[in-house]
Parts: C-alpha cells; structure tokens; sequence
C-alpha cells in the first residue's frame, strides 16, 4: 500500500481503484495534511515575532532579472537562536511553454520545449520526442534507443562537474569560507585529505583552495571538462544544448564507427575524472561534519524524493504506457518513490497517478474543484487519476501582486501521494540502489543499500567506488550524490557503448522509426525521462494531430514548489527552515547567508537567478545561478 | 590581409535583442575576402572562449569584431563602436558571468567577459553596439533599432575589410564608457 494520503487503495492483484464510499475522493479541502509534514508558521505569528523581538528579521534573496528565469527566496531569521522561522521560494517570471505548445504540430516540441533549459535542452528534446512516439504509437529501434541513452548521459557529464565545481564548490572555497568561517580554513589547512592517493590533494585546506572560483585549479578543470562533455554530445546530437537529432522514434543521427570512437576518446576522460570528484567529495563532506556535526542540518528535509528512472533497455523499451512499468524497470536508473527515506514504488504507472499540481499559492487560477468533473478521471490502463493530475491540468496564467497568504509565485506545488518531494541525480542513485533491478553488467552494481560503481583503469588504476544510502538527508549529501553520479552516469555510457557497438556489428544500424502524425481522433502521451537535476515529465495530449495540452513538470517545479494548500512547504522552504545559521558573525555588516545559500544550492537549482540578499538596508551579493531549466 | 572574425551576440525572436544575430544573418548574405569570416557566436560563452582559444593558436594576430544589442541607457538605436579595453570587473561580477554563460544566458558583456577571463580574446576586440528599445517574444525590430542597423552594418564592413580601421577607434571600458559615439570613427 504505497499511498497513505491519496483516496486509492489497490485489490488483491495489484490493481489500484478509488476508495469506496467518498462523495469527491479528491477534493483536497476535505483530505488532510500529510502525516509528519512540517508546517509554515502563519502569517500573523510571523508579523507578532517580528515585531516583538529585535534580533529576528527579514532576509531576502532578490533577483535582478535576467532574459531567462529567476528565483527569489524571502525568509524570516532569528539570529539569537541561530534558526530560520519562515521560508518561502518565489520564481519570478512565467514561461509558459505549456500555452505556447497548444495548437501546434507534437514534432515542434522536441524544438520549442528544448529552450526551456540553457543546460540541458536534450533531455527536453529527448522528453518530448517520448512523449509523442508513446502518443503516436512508434518505437524506436535498439540502437536510437542506445544513442539516446548515450547523448543524456553526456548532457549529465556537462552539468554534475559545472554544478559542483563551478556553482556550488565556490561556497566551499577558501575564498569564500575564511569570509564566513575563518576557524575551518585554519583548521582544513591542518587535516589530512582521507582519499589524498586518487585525487592528489593532501589537506583539505589544499581542496579548498582549488575550489576557488575563477583560478582554482578544480574549476578550471570543470570548465575544461565540459567541453570534453560538448564535444562528444555534439558528435550525435548536431549542437548543444539544442540537439537537432532527436526525433520521435529515435535518433536521426548517422552513427558509425568513427562517432562511436570519437566518442569514446571522450568518454574515458571522465573515467579518472569521476573517481576524482566522488572521492573528493567525501573528504569535504566528512570533515565538514567532523568540524561541526550541526552541518548535518543544513539543507536538512525528509528524504522524500521522485524520479521516472531513464536509460532505457532497448528489447524493453517498447514506447506503450501500456507497459511503462515492464519497460521503467528495466531502466539502468531505476524509477523511485522514496517517501521518508523509503522507497515504496519504482512502477511508472504508480509515479504516474500518484502526481498532483496544486495551484494555491501561484499565479495560476484553479482548473478543478468545485465539482468538476476531470477530463480524465483514469489513466489508459483504468487507474485512477486526480482532477489535479497534469493530464487533467489547464493552464491559466494569473498574474497579480504578491502576497504570503495568497499568491507569491510562478511555479506551481506538485505532490506525490500530496508529499512535497524533491527531485535530484541522487534520487535516481537512491532508487536504483535500493530497487536491485540493474541488469548484469561489468561496472555497476545495485547493493540494496549502495551502488558500487567499478570505473575503469585510466592514468589511475581501476577503482571501485561505492555511494551508500545516506542517513543524513542534507546540503552535503546531495552534493555528494551528485559528484558520484558522475562515475554512475559515466558507466551506463560505456555499458550503451558497448551494447551499441554489437548491434552495430551485426548490422543493426537504424537509428529511427519512420512515422506519421495521426490526423484523426484524440491520443495521449507522457514522456518519463530525466534531467540532470532528476524528474522530468511532460504530459501530453493530441487532438487530430495538434497539441491539446502538454504539461512540463521539471526537477525546480519540484524542488522550488510553494507551500501548499496544507500549509506544508515546498523542499527548499522545508531544507531552508532546517537550516542552522553556523556564519561566524550575524552582525549585518558581513553577513553572508552562506549556510542558506548552501542549502538552496545544494539542489542544483535550475532557474538563472543572481539573487541578492537584501538584509534592511545593507544588501549583501551572492549568486545562485544555475542553469536556466524553467519551473513552470 | 590580418584575419577577422565578425561575430553576433544576441537571442534569436527577442525583438530588439535579437539585433546581433539579424546583423550576422545580413552578413553572411554577403560576399568577404578570404581574410574575413562572419559567425553567429551566440552560444554558451564559455564554448565561445574555448572556440577563440583553438583560432588564435593558428591566427594569433585575429581581429575579433563582435555586434550586438546592449543596454546602456542611450538614446535607442543609438550606434556606439570602441576597441575594448579588457578591463574585467570585480571578481565577482566575473564569476556572475561565468555561472550565467555555463546556465545558458547570452549576452555580449558575458560573453566578452568569459572570453577575457579565460585568455580567449586576441589583443584587438572591436565592439559595435545598438541600444535596443523593446525586449519581448517576437521577429520584428523597433524602427529605432531597425533604422540603427544600416549603420551597424556599415560600421562593421568598414573594420572587417580594412582591419587597421580598429586602431582608431577609441579604447573603451565595456559599453564604450563616457562615449557614446555615433557613426564611422
């Protein structure tokens, strides 16, 4: 029984159904508040603190807007108690891919939807070429399914080293932490680095000065490392970040022997490259707990987390939603449902109808409720679905002041099962790790409680690296996750590598299925994918050939989510509320809001947002950049 | 000849912003000396600097000329060309620039900027600048701009065949400084 919230109870075969005997099962003002949810102070406790007491106040991270997205984050601190009261994440500006897609032809999203991300616009392109084949009824051939595994998992090999060493590695530099704590660079220039031997730094003072932005020799190199990613993604995919050669039904790439080669001569740059970056990880992260154990707090929130799994099995992959959940089992990263630390479904089609998009507290106004019926009250295979759910979604865009109680912001609250879930490369780790449902291969295996990931020999000998399932769900550990994920992406690219070269060599060369757009009658689609960032879907629906709704939800719709109608916050609310203020000094002048900063970072936030922290009158700088992946 | 790289900066269907690329769009229409070629350079910055390195190794006397729309608070449509100075900003400012560029914003002072910081730029940098009017979803330019762009062309035409024109444009900070200056140098 993997739901506790949602009114869906499953028969003795598996079979979900509604729950008997409610007038409106889903009628989210009649449910009740997940259990365990943390809770938003409100607005008029928040108002009688403030007034009260001196020593709490208002810190605001504000954007200056830029061509692409932007996140804000407002928050309530008490600095005499160290703690965060209220913490709200605000994305300030509407994209609207979901009402530009309306009306066109399903091959023009692989193109339009791409420019939803600066960083990885193959994954869009990728979701939405799956989208359509599923709702058009075309499978790809083994090798347009190997080559598409391969083109998103050199996308990831851009962005794992550009976020840790380029966007978040910073707030770990020397530069930047004598700023903040000047007691852990003296005592980092004192401790010995653990994994000294791979990554060849001695002391962990020696790490951190090689994080520091713009001359350190680790963000050097992550720049340099992106270019090797760009330059095997191009090979298959025409350009980045906008590939040319996805299309429904596979690929449209000429593959030969001399990409596969050119491409591998990329690939096995990464081999040292991600046993370097996991082994560093851990030494920065353990002595950061060893410094202060209270860093296990920052960025902390229930590991609660969703993904869809990616890279398919080409003999499962069969594009139906019929049998989504054979296929997404069979992926090498394993769908997942973790819910407090459990993972309790890795079945697409239970992902599927366990998803919601609440609008409460965004500028949107409601398409369901009040006794509307949904457009779809069940899936294609009969299983329930919420009138809430984003095949049932209408996008209504309502742009209005903003205000805590009501409205604040463009993105929108997705809930699984109506947690507030987070969505990250880690989540695809967890799942996988703990599913046990990897196929045999020769450098990854799933431990139930870790992957152990066997990197092959390069200048450094082979290595065997293991990422074990956290008990600590914080800043730190997402970060971690992230820098194995490295070695993890790097190894489903060489076992598709391998796999595309003996289907080459028996002569299975197509890269694509022919196919027409259907001009008549209604069809349905999703596409299950992946982002760097972790979950992406998008939903779609045709109408005698033209797009009907389509429906993006990205790892930021997730992870950037507001509170929602139960008063439960969004996970960066959530991670930022658990977050102690370990800054040195919380005088004004100086203040740098650097363990909040770490905990918003730590997702990889995917808007483009340089962010101010406006603290009174003294406005503070730093930047959250990330890629410009939109929330909504 | 010394060898030119023309270049335009800018979103495509973003009305006056778009202006860098309508102008590489127009120039590559035409027909150049071998010395000159005209390039989109549009792009993630950082791959724009990577790019420039590899080129200088085989021209290391490269004249880089780039166009585009820029925000400066002039009068819009107003034509502002200088030899950059490469003066960098505060070094955080130039890690704002680097995190924009690798995220996937393009703009000409990222782009400018990434590229300097990361030795990608030749000694001589030629900027031609529009100010732009409207920023939003669409082809069609303001007439301001519009009107602007005969002369942005021109400009560049006049630098691009006759490299040693770059000399006498002023040295400038990023958005030609206390200028603005209109018209051939």
């Amino acid at each position: 029984m993997c739901f506790k919230n949602l009114p869906i109870e499953f028969d003795a075969d598996g079979r979900p159904h509604l729950r008997g005997g409610i007038a409106n099962p889903y009628e989210p003002s009649t449910a009740t508040a997940p259990v365990g949810a943390p809770v938003q102070l409100s607005q008029s406790q928040i108002e009688e603190l403030l007034a009260k007491n001196g020593h709490i106040r208002s810190v605001d991270f504000d954007p200056v807007t830029r061509v692409a997205g932007a996140l804000a984050f407002h928050s309530v601190v008490d600095t005499e108690e160290r703690k965060v009261l209220e913490a709200r994440s605000m994305a300030t500006l509407f994209r609207g891919y979901e009402v530009i897609m309306v009306g066109r032809d399903p091959r023009d999203a692989i193109y339009i939807t791409s420019r939803a991300c600066g960083v990885c616009g193959g994954v869009h392109a990728a979701t939405a070429a799956m989208a359509t084949e599923m709702a058009i009824g075309c499978r790809p051939p083994p090798l347009g399914v190997l080559i598409r595994n391969i083109a998103l998992a050199l996308e990831f090999l851009y962005d794992h080293p550009l976020h840790l060493f380029l966007l978040a590695g910073p707030d770990y530099s020397t530069n930047l932490v004598e700023q903040t704590n000047p007691s852990i660079v003296d005592r980092a220039r004192k401790t010995e680095a653990p994994n000294a031997e791979i990554h060849g730094y001695r002391t962990i003072g020696d790490m951190m000065d090689d994080m520091n932005p713009l001359s350190g020799a680790l963000y050097l190199e992550a720049l340099h490392m992106t270019r090797v990613a760009r330059e095997a993604y191009v090979l298959i995919c025409g350009k980045y970040p906008h590939p040319q050669t996805m299309v429904p039904g596979g690929m449209s790439s000429t593959i030969d022997r001399t990409v596969m080669n050119e491409m591998l001569t990329r690939l096995t740059q990464f081999f040292d490259y991600s046993k370097k970056a996991a082994l560093f990880w851990d030494d920065l992260t353990e002595f950061f707990y060893e410094v202060d154990p209270r860093y296990r707090k920052v960025g902390s929130r229930r590991a609660s987390m969703v993904d869809t799994g990616i890279f398919d099995d080409p003999d499962a992959y069969d594009a139906t939603y019929e049998y989504a959940g054979q296929w997404g089992d069979r992926r090498w990263a394993t769908p997942g449902a973790i819910v407090d630390g459990e993972l309790v479904t890795t079945d697409l089609h239970t992902i599927n109808i366990g998803l919601e998009e609440f609008v409460e507290h965004s500028y949107y106004d409601e398409w369901a409720g009040n006794g509307k019926e949904a457009r779809y009250p069940t899936d294609p295979t009969g299983k329930p679905l919420s009138p809430y759910h984003p095949w049932n979604k209408i996008t209504k865009p309502r742009p209005q002041g903003q205000n805590w109680r009501e409205k604040y912001t463009w993105d929108t609250a997705p809930r699984w099962d109506r947690n507030a879930m987070e969505a990250g490369a880690y989540s695809r780790l967890w799942s996988t790790a703990v599913a046990q449902k990897l196929p045999d291969n020769p450098f990854i295996e799933s431990t139930g409680t870790s992957l152990k990931m066997r990197i092959p020999k390069g200048a450094l000998p082979e290595t065997e690296i293991e990422w074990r399932v956290p008990t600590d769900w914080n800043a730190f550990e997402r970060n971690r996750g992230r820098a194995y994920c490295i070695g993890f992406t790097a190894m489903v690219a060489m076992n598709n590598w391998l796999q595309a070269m003996e289907h080459m060599k028996d002569g299975n060369t197509k890269t694509s299925t022919k196919f027409e757009i259907p001009k008549r009658g209604e069809r349905i689609g999703v596409g299950f994918w992946g982002a760097g960032r972790g979950y992406l879907t998008h939903h779609l629906l045709l109408d005698r050939g033209a797009v009907s709704n389509y429906q993006i939800i990205t790892p930021s719709t997730w992870n950037a989510s507001p509170t929602d109608r139960w008063g439960q916050p969004g996970p960066y609310e959530e991670a930022v509320m658990n977050t102690p203020i370990l800054e040195e000094s919380t005088q004004k002048e100086g203040f740098m809001g650097i363990d909040v900063l770490r905990a918003i970072r730590s997702f990889d936030p995917c808007m483009p947002c340089t962010t101010h922290i406006h603290n009174g009158d003294n406005v503070i700088t730093r930047e959250i950049n990330t890629c410009a992946c939109g929330v909504d | 000849m010394r060898p030119v790289l023309v270049g335009g900066v800018g979103y495509r269907l973003l009305r006056d912003y778009s202006a860098g690329v309508v102008v590489t769009d127009r120039l590559e229409q035409r027909r150049w000396p071998d010395h000159v070629r005209v390039q989109d350079l549009s792009f993630n910055p950082v791959a724009v600097a990577q790019q420039l390195q590899d080129d200088m190794a085989y021209e290391p006397d490269l004249l880089v000329v780039f166009v585009s729309a820029a925000a400066r608070g002039r009068r819009p449509g107003a034509v502002t060309s200088y030899r950059w100075d490469g003066g960098l900003p505060s070094p955080d400012r130039v890690q704002a620039a680097v995190a924009e560029a690798v995220t996937g914003v393009i703009a000409l002072d990222n782009t400018l900027i990434v590229a300097r910081q990361f030795d990608g730029l030749p000694e001589d940098v030629a900027v031609v600048e529009i100010e732009p009017k409207v920023e939003s979803f669409g082809e069609a330019l303001s007439p301001e701009v519009d009107e602007g762009l005969d002369e942005v062309v021109r400009m560049v035409q006049t630098i691009a065949l006759d490299p040693s024109v770059v000399r006498s444009l002023p040295l400038a900070p990023l958005g030609g400084g206390a200028l603005p200056r209109v018209g051939h140098p």
